[in-house]
């Protein structure tokens, strides 16, 4: 943001103080190449700026955005802001915005967009096409680089920059023959840690077992071991319906009253971690809150709610600014080839597809296999088999964890939608005992 | 900015571009959110102005896009398209290739009846302030919300192929919902369900009579409380408009993107079950089953003068009497497959790429009023109202939770029942529907929210249906 333009911002707080004012002024450029059957699909370069606002005026507020601001088309939105305000009606719940002053200590982000050129990118996906090429597979997925800046000012003195880079890269193998398919990816702000030759071993060990008979399985209940990303998803799924203060306030979560008690066994610790140095890493929230350490359970106890500013207010909680975004499960005691030796019989689950919650008060979900599903036979990853539905409760799933992984591993996440931002999870593999397979789609 | 666009198209009318097109899009969107009777949000983005570059070289597509309209941008835009372009065609082994096609010239504009961006705003609060407020008025309803959302963008396609087109549209999506709780367990009901976007102004927001309904929901939610779920194993279901339109969405809409055969979708939205040897043979539904892509409705929110490749609107009867026959295609896929393209390739925004989306996708309309249909349903249920959906990567095996159910006896409603859930596999679920409503019952019902692709989009879609009975259908799932 240009200094004269945050003059201006400062400038329209000092004037209006009757008013408060949030300002977050974005400038948010993409790299995003898709890749398709070996081959570009797309390259895709996009760049928005845009700033938001929020006008308060008592318990009355309006936001807007602009898209590419001028300081004239900013004072023409608030003059207009500032009048259209007084007509709506207040709500009464609202006390104050964001107050946390403090600042992270400041950190020099390289741009990915750049250290991850059009033609590095190019020169790996050829070699890892090249490389599943015998097996007969071809890969699909993105490449993707972002470069962010967002400047939060707000009317309580906030005056926080947040800057990423993330890189993202997910590759599919897909067979040929079946269109069994096996998934790897990437996640992480240090283009030197990209290493597209263990990407590749990885890649080929989990087509090497994706060559095997395609078979299908009845459904009811398997021991099963969940991959990093599929555990994370889970225990995402469960945080951000189950543990945030809005769920709370709708009357909407059974750990209502339950801070402090036992929730589940002891050996289930997940922390919102935005400082591990395993994941894409955050200075602040949404808000501007310093986003700090926050531990969700420890050993089965249900530690904290994310509460942000709004629902602390309303609900008289502390607000602690987590939310949901750098989720870091404990590791355990047991090595991967160990925890599939150790199962006669079972389901290795590689990745999920279209989660969707039946009751979330219960946490009840249904969702699909993808990416690689396998049967455990006598301690050996035997078949592939054909994408499966569970019909399960969350709950269920972390009250069945039997073994987990003494190592973790980064994945990460993004919905990709509009100025879309990318974060990661650290997760082991676990296994779970009981888990509820309800059909089979008969496809891979 | 017609000029603007004329201009770039100009300078990308060069012998070694094989094909490029350009789109601006100025957008206004409205959101207002009322949380338990207090105004939450008011939220505006107005005026939002997005321009894309797309270019053709080397049978390698490049996209650019931007929201800074100066002439350095614009210029660094057009050149980043073709240098993505370049680069990606030195990891390209299919050269893209299609048909030329006749060039359009035409502007639509459409007026809404009450313009909700020039309306007064006081009186659009007071609208939902009023319904927001009637749902707070009983004790077991612990959450309600009432949501709003005003949409308009004004478009320009243009091609070097000599289209040049350029539209304005308005929609609206209005909701409500409530939670009703006994402390134990909770339920909810929605008006007018998911597919409540419709292409117009404020007075199709009336149109849903949301206060009439209010009392309705409230009763619903907590009647849901004490009422049974499905015992069966298998029942005869007839599915309302509001859910059906998403359950054909889901196993029949998204299944027949042609760009999912190709597997230019996996990594994200998945696949479909559907192979290019099924066109002309494949058995989808019943013989009742009448499906069709219809770009030309023009009060449906797929509505368009022309797709954002320059392929005129159309409709595509993608099943017919129960046999699948066409594909939602782009200019590109439908050469690879060898049909017409289908006017689908769609993006929400000018700095987003076109992909395969749905227009107004359509269930034929069949015969009689939903009333003779209950009645002619000795044992069964009819549900509406989605819940929860879910469906595969290859759109084969779905499952559905609607919250309310309605049980049928002899042709009565005798009770409702909760959470009722179902599960099937596409092409035998449309083959056991043995009947569908007919004109009188048949609407377009529209979203907001279709998502797909990478980078992700939302889109504006409808679908046309009537209620359906479907026989035999998997119920009763549970976690």
């Amino acid at each position: 943001m240009q200094d004269t333009f945050k003059e201006k911002l400062l400038e329209i707080i000092d004037k209006n103080p009757s008013f408060k004012f949030l300002f977050a002024y974005s400038d948010w450029e993409t790299d995003f190449l898709r890749f398709y059957r070996s081959q570009t699909n797309y390259n895709i370069s996009k760049r928005a700026t845009a700033l938001n606002t929020t006008i308060y005026k008592g318990k009355k507020s309006l936001s807007f955005s602009i898209t590419n601001p001028t300081i004239e088309s900013l004072l023409e939105k608030v003059d207009e802001a500032m009048i259209t305000i007084d007509a709506l009606p207040e709500d009464p719940d609202f006390v104050d915005i964001e107050k946390d002053t403090r600042k992270a200590e400041e950190r020099i982000k390289a741009n990915n967009i750049e250290q991850m050129s059009l033609e590095k990118k190019i020169s790996y996906l050829t070699k890892l096409a090249d490389a599943v090429e015998p097996y007969k597979f071809k890969i699909y997925g993105t490449f993707i680089c972002n470069n962010e800046y967002t400047h939060l000012i707000t009317s309580n003195g906030l005056d926080k920059i947040m800057r990423f880079s993330p890189i993202y890269f997910e590759a599919k193998a897909v067979s040929d023959i079946n269109q069994v398919t096996v998934l790897e990816a990437f996640g992480s702000e240090n283009a030197l840690s990209f290493d597209i030759d263990s990407i590749i071993k990885s890649l080929i060990g989990k087509i090497k077992n994706a060559q095997s008979e395609v078979v299908d399985v009845d459904p009811g209940e398997y021991e099963v071991i969940l991959a990093p990303r599929c555990i994370g998803e889970y225990i995402s799924y469960y945080t951000w319906s189950c543990c945030s203060a809005s769920s709370l306030d709708h009357k909407n979560t059974l750990l209502e009253g339950k801070l402090g008690e036992q929730i589940f066994p002891a050996n289930f610790t997940l922390i919102d971690d935005p400082r591990n140095p395993m994941i894409v890493n955050f200075d602040y929230n949404g808000e501007g809150h310093l986003y700090e350490k926050t531990p969700i359970f420890e050993n089965g106890v249900f530690k904290n709610f994310l509460v942000d500013s709004y629902y602390a207010n309303k609900l008289n909680m502390t607000e602690n600014g987590a939310q949901g975004a750098c989720l870091v499960m404990n590791t355990g005691d047991k090595e991967f080839d160990e925890m599939i030796k150790s199962t006669k019989k079972g389901l290795f689950i590689s990745s999920l597809h279209y989660m969707n919650f039946i009751n979330p008060k219960e946490s009840s979900i249904t969702g699909l296999t993808r990416d690689g599903t396998f049967l455990i036979e006598d301690g050996k990853l035997t078949k592939v088999v054909n994408n499966l539905r569970f019909t399960v409760k969350i709950s269920d799933i972390i009250n069945n964890i039997t073994e987990i992984e003494n190592k973790a591993h980064t994945f990460p996440q993004s919905d990709n939608y509009g100025q879309f931002s990318i974060n990661s999870f650290s997760m082991p593999h676990v296994k779970v005992k009981a888990f509820n397979i309800s059909s089979s789609t008969k496809t891979v | 900015m017609k000029k603007l666009v004329q201009d770039i198209i100009t300078n990308l009318s060069v012998p070694s571009i094989t094909f490029a097109d350009v789109r601006f899009t100025t957008t206004d969107d409205e959101s207002i959110y009322f949380e338990k009777g207090n105004l939450r949000y008011k939220d505006a983005s107005l005026d939002s102005k997005s321009l894309g570059i797309r270019v053709l070289i080397n049978g390698c597509w490049g996209f650019a896009g931007t929201t800074d309209l100066s002439k350095k941008s614009i210029d660094y835009t057009m050149l980043k398209a073709i240098s993505n372009a370049k680069h990606g065609s030195l990891f390209k082994r299919e050269k893209v290739d299609f048909k030329a096609i006749d060039p359009t010239i035409a502007s639509y504009m459409h007026t809404p009846k009450e313009n909700p961006f020039i309306m007064d705003s006081e009186e659009k609060i007071a609208y939902f302030a009023n319904i927001a407020t009637k749902l707070t008025k009983n004790e077991k309803i612990v959450y309600s919300n009432v949501s709003a959302s005003f949409y308009r963008q004004y478009k320009i396609y243009a091609n070097t192929e000599g289209t040049f087109t350029d539209s304005l549209v308005y929609d609206v999506l209005p909701s409500m919902m409530v939670m009703a709780s006994d402390g134990r367990q909770n339920y909810s009901r929605k008006w007018p369900g998911d597919m409540n976007a419709r292409r117009g102004g404020f007075e199709k927001v009336r149109a849903f009579e949301f206060e009439k309904n209010t009392d309705r929901i409230i009763k619903e939610a907590i009647d849901l409380l004490s009422a049974p779920s499905i015992e069966e194993e298998r029942a005869d279901l007839i599915i309302g408009a509001s859910h059906l339109a998403l359950q054909l969405h889901e196993s029949v809409g998204h299944a027949t993107e042609a760009d999912r055969i190709f597997g230019m979708e996996i990594s994200y939205a998945g696949k479909t079950f559907v192979k290019p040897t099924m066109l002309g043979n494949f058995q989808y539904g019943s013989e009742l089953v009448n499906i069709f892509s219809d770009s030309t409705l023009e009060n449906g929110l797929g509505f368009h003068i022309v797709d954002d490749e320059g392929v005129p609107a159309r409709r595509a009867d993608i099943v017919k009497n129960g046999i699948l026959q066409d594909q939602q295609t782009s200019r590109e896929i439908a050469q690879m497959l060898g049909l017409e393209p289908s006017s689908n390739m769609l993006a929400t925004h000018a700095d987003e790429i076109p992909l395969v989306r749905m227009s107004n996708f359509c269930l034929g309309a069949g015969k009689g009023s939903l009333d003779e249909l209950i009645k002619n349903t000795e044992n069964g249920y009819f549900v509406d109202f989605t819940k929860t959906w879910s469906i595969d990567d290859n759109r084969y095996n779905f499952q559905f939770t609607t919250e309310i159910g309605w049980k049928i006896k002899d042709g009565e409603i005798v009770g409702i029942v909760k959470e009722p859930t179902y599960f099937g596999i596409t092409p035998e679920f449309w083959n056991s529907c043995d009947a569908i409503c007919g004109e009188e019952e048949w609407d377009l019902h529209g979203t907001f929210h279709c998502g797909k692709g990478e980078p992700g989009q939302v889109k504006h879609l409808s679908h046309g249906v009537a209620p359906a009975r479907f026989r035999n259908v998997v119920v009763n799932v549970k976690a």
